[in-house]
């Protein structure tokens, strides 16, 4: 233990870095996307806030969850929030989804030196109507999924969503094939479902689930608008549209 | 031309005091010396054309080159000190990649169109370690023809930095009469072939030495096929045609 | 006064602050590219932000501490690591053929990568080290190729496309960099074949394969590997190789990317499941030896009358 003394040597590095805990995981529909984490923030065994936002709405097509070190992540979102609020007024137009993913791998990389402690996952609807999903990892190599969970229990959710999204393991019934997208219904029950288990078996996930919706231009909102603990945040008329659901987790 | 002309036609950075800047006033009409250049942006895709001029037998009429690829949507013709458009272009092409490399998609036409004239207002004294900058405005004026999510678009640029989009427009020595031959010829509804006669015949009316295929040269920009340069078997096909 | 005269003077502290933020790459500072004008000569500006770095006394060392889980599985960030990939040269082109899992420690973070980068219509360059060193500087190469085209009316060569990506790599050497890659494509001098590395290693050759994998595919490809291969017979000793190296490497596996480069550019072929190759193969005939010797082997006997 260094105790000040010059006795034995001592040695001390730079440490930036610490993990925050959560949850955030994203699944993209035919023409749709849900985007969601869970609001604990924990250090060590700690709870700090039962109330610290993950996923964040950047457009009224794109919405981006970060999952790590929180003050890294928080930082994060500001610069791609100003970056869009640049080029809406360079371009006069806002940024498609696929252009915002390679903002944001640029973003990291200029940090590969000094990396952002921040895994992405980017969720929203493309140009030509389809939901899609972004996922990124802390210097900026992303691919485009169909579905993605990251952060503390992610190697408990993700063979979930491998399981019930790609239907992994699952032989279809004799004469029937896998859907290849699922409807809006199904993937929020597959959502809460892996948020309830998560915070039955990990520590570090719970208190609150925000469920980011993001809806292609011109689908119906049915379901979803009037519904219990919905918010729509979109800001203009005839376009893509988003919404939150905010639901209760565990608090133990 | 100039009667009032005084010392204040000597700096870039003095304003005369009338509110005139001389230097960027004698650059635009260094365009009107170039070389006739005409571009013309139709629903299907923008056509653009210069004339070559072609001071002797002995020149390779092949080596001038006054339309250039900026990116594969992206054209670009010119007039006046084709020398300065070269960096210009250069800066067209760079910014043009760096905007696919940060956002993966194809830059807008009035944004690359932007960036150009951003540089044009980039001459004068050099202050502190800043890069070195042009000593004085640049000589030429560009016709920007583009495809983008707005659809075809032509936009011309001048020294002074200005930017505007024409459905039709003349640069260069004979542009007096070629832009109101322009105004009289074009409609909202023409098709790319009809923008290629227009041009020519255009350029055929002012230009001094007969209209061949060694001495204009043609491009287009169009959504499907991008930009592309027409080949002298195209470009005689349709002169045969005019 | 002062302040407009420190401001603009290339001396003293405040410039040599100005210096030092530049060496550092404070990245609060933007160029006016990201406001879509680079308001510049173009040839002064390259599109790649400034780094930033950690202000310690080794940086690669704080990087490392950090980043590399091989040295300290503990920690924090995990950059994703282990692959397979090949490339080799034929008669009949190039063929390029690579796995698709990402590891982070022993956890399979993706099974789905594309470790094939499409440099442009007519070169590929393969990934293996870090997943975003090589997705970033192959697209950047991507765009520098471009530009090369429209200023020399030209396309690049294989040569010099990869002597531009390992004299870039270098000039980041020992900042903690990784990778390892194949570039692939076709030019004047026919199918060519480059291996460029973060060391700065740059070498020309017929036949190449890196990454965990890679010993095991090595083996399959050197002594299935002739120059008169035909295409299909190229095709699939590129698939077999993956194969033998998904089934051997438990760092690499999911699913074989296969590409062919001809002289019109390079061609997407497949996209194979290594287990379902194992099983089935690519024309029902399965790669797995236990397919082969089912009722044969001491494990397996054959059933007693």
């Amino acid at each position: 233990m260094p105790d000040g003394s010059f006795s034995h040597p001592q040695q001390r590095s730079f440490n930036p870095y610490t993990e925050n805990g959560g949850t955030i995981l994203a699944i993209a529909g035919a023409d749709f996307t849900v985007i969601a984490g869970d609001t604990r923030q924990s250090e060590g065994y700690s709870i700090q806030t039962r109330y610290a936002p993950k996923v964040f709405r950047l457009t009224d097509r794109a919405v981006l969850a970060v999952n790590g070190f929180a003050a890294d992540g928080n930082m994060f979102v500001k610069k791609v929030k100003q970056r869009l609020e640049w080029y809406r007024h360079a371009h006069a137009k806002d940024m498609p989804l696929r252009a915002i993913a390679r903002l944001i791998q640029t973003m990291l990389y200029a940090q590969r030196f000094f990396p952002y402690y921040v895994y992405n996952i980017l969720g929203g609807i493309e140009e030509d109507g389809t939901g899609a999903v972004y996922s990124f990892d802390p210097v900026g190599s992303y691919e485009r999924e169909a579905c993605r969970a990251a952060g503390a229990a992610q190697s408990l959710v993700q063979p979930f969503l491998d399981n019930q999204i790609y239907f992994k393991n699952q032989q279809a019934a004799p004469g029937q094939s896998h859907p290849l997208h699922l409807p809006l219904s199904d993937v929020l029950s597959i959502v809460i479902d892996s948020f309830t288990s998560a915070t039955e078996r990990h520590i570090e996930v719970g208190d609150g689930l925000e469920m980011y919706v993001v809806l292609a231009k011109g689908r119906s909102a049915q379901g979803l608008e009037g519904g219990r603990g919905v918010q729509e945040l979109t800001t203009r008329t005839d376009g893509d549209r988003v919404f939150v659901i905010r639901r209760e987790l565990k608090k133990d | 031309m100039f009667l009032t002309r005084s010392e204040y036609d000597r700096g870039v950075n003095t304003f005369s005091p009338e509110g005139r800047l001389f230097q960027v006033e004698y650059a635009i009409e260094a365009i009107k010396l170039g070389s006739t250049t005409v571009g013309v942006c139709t629903p299907e895709g923008v056509v653009l054309a210069v004339e070559k001029r072609v001071q002797s037998p002995l020149l390779e009429a092949s080596s001038i080159e006054k339309i250039m690829e900026i990116d594969s949507h992206l054209g670009c013709a010119m007039s006046g000190l084709i020398a300065d458009a070269r960096t210009m272009i250069d800066h067209a092409r760079v910014t043009s990649q760096n905007h696919a490399f940060t956002y993966d998609e194809k830059i807008k036409v009035e944004s690359v169109t932007q960036a150009v004239c951003d540089l044009a207002l980039r001459f004068g004294e050099s202050v502190h370690d800043e890069d070195a900058m042009m000593s004085r405005p640049f000589g030429v004026a560009l016709l920007i023809a583009g495809v983008d999510e707005k659809g075809p678009q032509l936009f011309h640029t001048d020294p002074s930095g200005t930017f505007v989009r024409y459905d039709a427009k003349a640069v260069g020595s004979g542009s007096e009469a070629a832009q109101s031959e322009l105004q009289d010829k074009w409609h909202k509804q023409m098709t790319l072939k009809e923008a290629h006669i227009l041009t020519l015949r255009v350029l055929k009316q002012v230009m001094e030495e007969k209209l061949d295929q060694h001495n204009v040269q043609l491009a287009q920009v169009t959504s499907d096929k991008g930009f592309e340069i027409l080949d002298e078997v195209r470009l005689k096909a349709l002169i045969d045609d005019m | 006064m002062n302040s407009l005269v420190s401001r603009f003077s290339t001396t003293g502290p405040i410039a040599e602050l100005r210096k030092a933020k530049e060496v550092l790459g404070d990245d609060d500072e933007f160029s006016d590219a990201v406001w879509g004008s680079e308001a510049g000569f173009g040839s002064l500006a390259n599109g790649v932000p400034k780094f930033s770095i950690p202000q310690v006394p080794d940086p690669s060392a704080f990087l490392r501490l950090h980043t590399d889980d091989h040295s300290d599985p503990s920690c924090r960030i995990k950059i994703k690591h282990g692959t397979t990939t090949l490339a080799f040269r034929f008669q009949g082109g190039v063929i390029v053929a690579v796995d698709s899992r990402a590891s982070a420690g022993s956890y399979v973070a993706s099974g789905t990568v594309k470790k094939v980068i499409e440099i442009n219509p007519y070169l590929l360059g393969t990934m293996a080290g870090g997943a975003a060193d090589c997705q970033y500087w192959e697209t950047y190469l991507g765009i520098q190729c471009r530009l090369h085209e429209l200023r020399n009316r030209e396309r690049i060569s294989v040569a010099a496309a990869s002597k531009y990506l390992s004299n870039l790599v270098y000039s980041y050497k020992g900042m903690g960099l990784s990778m390892g890659t194949m570039i692939c494509g076709w030019d004047k001098t026919g199918p060519a074949v480059f291996y460029v590395d973060s060391d700065g290693t740059r070498l020309k050759g017929d036949l190449f394969s890196v990454g965990s994998g890679s010993t095991f595919a090595y083996g399959v490809l050197d002594q299935g590997y002739r120059w008169d291969l035909t295409d299909e017979e190229a095709q699939e000793l590129g698939r077999r190789s993956i194969y033998a190296a998904g089934h051997r490497d438990a760092y690499s596996g999911n699913t074989i990317n296969l590409y062919h480069v001809k002289e019109d550019g390079w061609k997407f072929i497949g996209n194979y499941d290594v287990s379902k190759m194992h099983y089935e193969g690519p024309n029902g005939v399965g790669y797995g030896y236990d397919i082969r010797t089912e009722g044969r082997s001491s494990a397996n006997p054959p059933a007693t009358q």
